[in-house]
């Protein structure tokens, strides 16, 4: 108000001086409405300003919406990932159950070398992890050296400012020298020409926020429907953990039933293995006794057969002897004979002699003699007859008997080769039963190790079970936290939309004011054009320009301030990076633990398992429910990375409209400082003026 | 004469003694011919140095079975009032001299039929021997015998 006052008392005492009073007034009047006029720009790119300023906040809490919004994603993509971790593992424990059902038919190799592979893929995973830790590592190391950069920039800025002030001082120096009309004058158009491309630049500026802004309203959009689409992927998702937990639970109790049939088949394993090594030491006994049986019943042959071959020649001999028996018979029969003819003439004799009387006595005592050696030879032969009867009796008999002897031992040999073929079949059965007794304790001793295999196995089973049940567990803990992150994401995101619409509302205020800078551009421009032969104005312009070096340093300072925040950005980025590294980390344990589980489960793949029905369907059931699981994460991740599709996409928006806003900040601060130099020139043109006006007097 | 000479022979086991004076001789028996219509104890006749002589079975005569002919069984041919006579018997192998006086008749139980035909009993040595009377013997009509008397 003073200035102008004091412009009018310069402008009116020029045109009282030199040149005609309306000349003066012209110019005067002129100067005023540039004043006038500059005044309002100036109002109203304090306005721009402040709608810029207004934008530039609204940008910073979609931006820090978005980064929160990002924190959630990262979040959610964490759990997703421990999720997919998790049902991983439960899938693989899934396989690894099935392939231990399996192991009854099919050969475990294959499966310890599908296990030993996956465990190669899984230490190939984790190696992945390494070098995705080194590489989040790397990062951290750029994002420092990115903070350090924004220092060096912020003392560069520091530096400008002061630079800026040392300008300020010069200005003022020069100011009261500054004397030419006609260079103010042509600055005055120069500044003119500048403000009017300055607030052109910024209209289009401020339009392409204006559809950077759309585009952002778009992006979000699009970014709220695959938030959507993650709640109900999260809630399906989560029905199908708890059909997967059922189903474990039903394994769990399968398992149980099966570990009980299991130590009881190993029990009986281990009868059956007492036994068969009790029947292979009783086998073994058998058949040595068998043996010298065999050998026995062989000498026994022989010895029958040399029985035989005696008794035969026994009987010949008897035979034979029978014969001569008869023989002697009928020798003996003939000496009977004679020995009865002979008693018989001395008889005869004696009778003669007896009726010869005396004369015959001598003769009976001759025929006496002759009877008794007649009688003791008939009693000799009868003697004789009677032990050759019972002699042939005797020999009659041992025939018989020698007979009877030879078919006992044609009987007996052929019994004791009867025997002999017995004993060799007892022996051949013996044989076969002792190697059958060996094959069936081999068999036992390897049906112990696979029942042992078998009860492990199936401890195995319950323990993934288990270790399902903990998937299980942490997937719906999953779940909830990703439901968490989804209902966090859906609240920024319905944030961001309302401060993308607050953005709209202020970019539409900007435009607004920059289309009444850039008339109010047009109008100076004309006046300026007027203004060009007076020069009152020149003088207040370089009041202007000291007071907008001084809002130069202002505004330096505030960028400095601004650059403090970006260095303070710049490290909570990397504080951020390191959260991400600690997660990787944190992978890279969970991928260790899998290596482990997956050790444990080359173990049990080694260990044979019992293929039950039940399991084998629950298992399927199991696969499908995890698949679906696996399915819905799947989703989940598509839709997540979508989504950072989409939050990329607005962080990129973001960033546009912030350098559109930057450089609009600079058409803004370029159209300040055209105005301040209009303003300068303005008052230096005043003065000279005044100047003008005063001198005369 | 206090003792006198007799030929002694067994018909079924018992010993028999007759006198060597109404012997003629002894012989073993060849060939017996039947005759036909000869009483039951009449084997047949034999052909006796140069005679024919009828053969008496004395097992038959005396009550006995037959026994079929051996070594030991002889024909004893016999002279009594004129008539020859060969009696069949089962042996006949001693000579001996029996004193008159150890000559007992024969028991009163043994009188009848059977006892007919003995004259007395006699001990020899320790041996009983039945003295036959050989006219009860021979006391029979039959016509073969009286042919042949």
């Amino acid at each position: 108000m003073k200035r102008q006052t004091m412009a009018k008392q310069k402008i009116n005492g020029r045109a009282s001086r030199v040149a005609p009073a309306l000349d003066a007034g012209i110019v005067l009047s002129q100067a005023q409405q540039v004043t006038a006029t500059a005044g309002v720009i100036s109002r109203i790119t304090e306005e721009v300003a402040d709608g810029a300023d207004q934008q530039g906040r609204t940008l910073d809490r979609a931006a820090n919406g978005l980064n929160e919004m990002v924190t959630s994603l990262k979040d959610t993509a964490g759990q997703a990932d421990s999720v997919a971790a998790s049902t991983d593992e439960m899938v693989s424990s899934i396989n690894e159950m099935a392939a231990s059902i399996e192991q009854v038919t099919v050969n475990t190799s294959s499966l310890s070398e599908l296990i030993t592979r996956s465990t190669t893929a899984i230490q190939q995973g984790a190696a992945g992890i390494q070098h995705v830790t080194a590489s989040s590592q790397e990062m951290a190391t750029a994002a420092q050296q990115v903070s350090a950069s924004i220092s060096t920039m912020a003392g560069f800025i520091k530096s400008v400012s002061r630079d800026t002030e040392s300008l300020t001082a010069s200005v003022n120096e020069t100011g009261a020298a500054v004397e030419e009309l006609a260079g103010s004058v042509k600055e005055v158009s120069s500044s003119a020409d500048d403000l009017a491309a300055s607030a052109e630049q910024t209209s289009s500026s401020i339009n392409e926020i204006a559809a950077s802004i759309e585009e952002v309203g778009a992006m979000t959009e699009r970014l709220v429907t695959a938030v959507e689409q993650n709640a109900a992927s999260n809630e399906q998702m989560a029905r199908s953990v708890q059909a997967v937990a059922q189903i474990g639970a039903r394994i769990t109790d399968v398992a149980r039933d099966a570990s009980v049939s299991s130590v009881q088949m190993e029990r009986s394993i281990q009868s059956v293995a007492n036994l068969a090594r009790s029947a292979e030491e009783v086998s073994r006994r058998v058949s040595k006794d068998a043996e010298e049986g065999g050998a026995t019943v062989q000498r026994s042959i022989q010895g029958i057969s040399r029985m035989r071959e005696s008794m035969v020649q026994g009987a010949a001999v008897m035979r034979e002897m029978g014969k001569r028996t008869t023989d002697i018979t009928s020798i003996v029969d003939t000496i009977n004979l004679i020995a009865e003819r002979t008693n018989l003439l001395s008889l005869n004799a004696s009778i003669e002699a007896a009726r010869a009387g005396d004369a015959g006595r001598g003769f009976a005592v001759v025929a006496e003699e002759i009877r008794n050696l007649a009688d003791r030879s008939a009693k000799a032969t009868a003697d004789i007859a009677a032990i050759i009867r019972a002699l042939q009796e005797v020999s009659q008999e041992a025939v018989t008997a020698s007979n009877d002897g030879l078919r006992v031992a044609d009987e007996s040999g052929a019994l004791a080769e009867a025997g002999a073929g017995g004993l060799r079949k007892i022996l051949d059965g013996i044989a076969e039963t002792v190697s059958l007794t060996g094959q069936i304790a081999v068999a036992t001793a390897e049906q112990r190790t696979a029942g042992q295999s078998v009860s492990t196995a199936i401890a195995a089973t319950a323990e993934q079970a288990k270790v399902i049940a903990a998937s299980t567990a942490e997937q719906a803990t999953g779940a909830a936290q990703i439901a968490q992150a989804t209902g966090q994401m859906r609240k920024v995101a319905q944030e961001v939309t309302k401060a993308i619409g607050e953005q709209g509302r202020a970019s539409r205020d900007i435009m607004k004011a920059a289309s009444g800078t850039s008339r109010l551009a047009v109008q100076l421009r004309k006046a300026t054009a007027e203004q060009a032969k007076s020069a009152s104005e020149i003088a207040q312009a370089n009041e202007s320009m000291r007071r907008g070096a001084v809002a130069t340093t202002k505004v330096l300072a505030q960028q400095s301030a601004a650059a403090d925040e970006v260095v303070r950005a710049a490290e909570s980025l990397t504080r951020l990076i390191q959260t991400v590294n600690k997660s990787v980390t944190e992978q890279a344990m969970a991928s260790s633990d899998l290596a482990q589980t997956s050790g444990a489960m080359r173990q049990q793949g080694e260990q044979a398992a019992k293929a039950l029905k039940e399991q084998s369907r629950a298992m399927k059931e199991m696969a499908a429910s995890s698949s679906n699981t696996a399915r819905q994460i799947k989703k989940i991740t598509s839709t997540n990375r979508q989504l950072t599709q989409s939050a990329e996409a607005v962080q990129q928006e973001i960033a546009e409209l912030r350098k559109v806003t930057e450089r609009n900040a600079g058409g803004v601060r370029q159209t300040r400082s055209s105005t301040a130099e209009l303003v300068r020139t303005a008052d230096a043109l005043t003065a000279v003026v005044n100047g003008l006006v005063k001198k005369p007097h | 004469m206090a003792a006198e000479t007799y030929i002694l022979f067994s018909v079924a086991a018992t010993t028999y003694a007759l006198r060597s004076h109404d012997v003629a001789h002894v012989e073993m028996i060849e060939q017996v011919t039947a005759v036909p219509n000869a009483a039951a104890f009449v084997d047949g006749v034999v052909f006796s140095r140069g005679v024919v002589v009828p053969a008496l079975n004395l097992r038959a005569r005396f009550g006995f079975e037959r026994a079929p002919h051996g070594v030991s069984s002889r024909l004893i041919v016999v002279r009594h009032s004129g008539r020859t006579v060969g009696l069949v018997v089962d042996a006949a192998r001693e000579f001996a001299s029996i004193d008159a006086a150890s000559i007992h008749p024969p028991a009163a139980a043994l009188t009848g039929l059977s006892g007919r035909y003995l004259e007395g009993v006699a001990n020899l040595g320790d041996r009983l021997v039945l003295v036959l009377n050989l006219e009860a013997i021979l006391e029979f009509s039959d016509p073969v015998l009286e042919q042949h008397a």
